[in-house]
């Protein structure tokens, strides 16, 4: 089965010895949801933007739908959705002039889920982008990017600065797709919570290297914290290089190791250096361990 | 039956589903032979990724919980297993000195403790007394 989405060895800067993308390797199969995440300028946003053909890579080899979006952009294209961090509408369109638009651009265009979005969302096709709040347009973003059925939908911070009752609505939709259409989807977020609702995959990007490419399942069964008091090591390098360990930080006196193996494991490999305490943590709290200061 | 599912909980969500369906097999709110919402259909209304609770049912059904009829959807079993009890000895012995330290640090003594447990009692079988009379 071909992958939807092969990024192999993808480098891109914007300038010269800067990489904002230093060798991301990974694909995405049919179905698949992937949550990529990432602290601001990891290059979240790079990669999706190259993922879409927008941005050429300087190096590496990129594929969607086993083609190149440079080369056949228009056959990619059609089966892609996009919805952008700062996605602009024409503000003086109306919500049908947009989906007139689209749907003389995608032959595939479903009716029947335009009018089921609409109506979920309670918007009327008269009404001007102008006189949409910000969740409102960010509804039509997403409805313009799914409507057309793509086997593959690209999410790139598709609920920055929207209010959690949008941003459940918009999850909604989102599931809707999941369970109609069997869309892979590939979404950058710093919603933690979201990314468990729907994600079943993280990749963790971290300065324009991935750190981190794991199901979401074994992140919060199979990795754990380890809080090590300083006084009962000193040599964080000793502790760096043991078997698991994916990043340690300093919190006020103790050492946090963020550990790849069960709480009980990784509290007995690491028994030896006195009073060690392994707990399970939510994504938000490994996403902190592991990029944060 | 209703799922609520909490992204910040120690389990990872699929387990919350497996949780909430035994807890609601052990107190009678799901009987033998009845039906559950459709894996598509718990997913929009959980607001979670249909795998997910795929997932879910699929490790329920492993274990004897449920089973899935071709065509016709996803049924509890008629005999529901017995669980392993020393296993599930020692993890409500666990779940115990959690509880009971959480209450005293709160300031309740043991028979406060008790009397909550009473209550918890009466609402997990409340469907099943229902049943009875």
């Amino acid at each position: 089965m071909t992958p939807v989405l092969e990024f192999e060895n993808i480098s891109r800067s914007y300038k010269i010895g800067v990489p904002v993308l230093d060798g991301v390797t990974f694909s995405m199969d049919e179905g698949e949801v992937v949550g990529l995440v990432g602290r601001n300028g990891a290059g979240k946003t790079t990669l999706l933007r190259i993922a879409m053909g927008m941005l050429v890579p300087h190096r590496g080899l990129l594929r969607v739908f086993g083609m190149s979006p440079i080369e056949s952009p228009v056959e990619v294209k059609k089966r892609i959705g996009y919805v952008a961090e700062d996605q602009v509408l024409p503000p003086g369109s109306s919500i049908a002039d947009l989906i007139g638009f689209h749907e003389y651009l995608f032959p595939q265009w479903d009716r029947g889920l335009e009018r089921g979005l609409l109506d979920r969302f309670g918007l009327s096709r008269k009404v001007r982008i102008k006189g949409l709040s910000k969740g409102q347009a960010r509804q039509v973003a997403l409805l313009l990017a799914i409507c057309h059925r793509p086997e593959l939908l690209i999410l790139d911070e598709p609920a920055g600065g929207l209010d959690p009752a949008a941003r459940r609505e918009f999850l909604e939709a989102s599931i809707q797709l999941l369970n109609r259409e069997g869309s892979a989807i590939i979404f950058s977020s710093h919603h933690m919570h979201d990314i468990e609702r729907i994600g079943a995959r993280i990749v963790l990007l971290d300065q324009g290297r991935v750190r981190l490419d794991m199901g979401l399942d074994r992140m919060r069964e199979d990795v754990c914290v380890a809080m090590i008091p300083q006084a009962a090591l000193r040599d964080v390098a000793a502790l760096e290089q043991m078997p698991g360990c994916l990043g340690v930080r300093e919190v006020y006196g103790d050492w946090h190791a963020v550990f790849d193996g069960d709480p009980e494991a990784v509290a007995a490999q690491l028994r030896g250096i006195g009073e060690v305490r392994c707990v399970r943590a939510p994504l938000e709290e490994l996403f902190v361990e592991l990029v944060g200061k | 039956m209703q799922i609520l599912v909490n992204p910040a909980d120690e389990l990872p969500i699929y387990r919350q589903i497996m949780r909430q369906i035994q807890e609601a097999i052990a107190g009678g709110r799901l009987k033998p032979g009845q039906k559950l919402a459709s894996h598509r259909d718990l997913a929009e209304q959980a607001v979670i990724a249909p795998l997910t609770v795929k997932k879910a049912y699929d490790e329920l059904e492993a274990l004897g919980f449920i089973e899935t009829q071709r065509g016709l959807g996803t049924f509890v079993c008629a005999k529901p297993p017995r669980v392993n009890l020393n296993d599930q000895r020692a993890q409500v012995r666990d779940a115990a000195r959690r509880l009971l330290a959480q209450a005293y640090l709160g300031g309740l003594g043991f028979e406060a403790v008790v009397k909550i447990l009473k209550e918890a009692d009466r609402e997990l079988t409340s469907g099943r007394q229902k049943e009875a009379s």
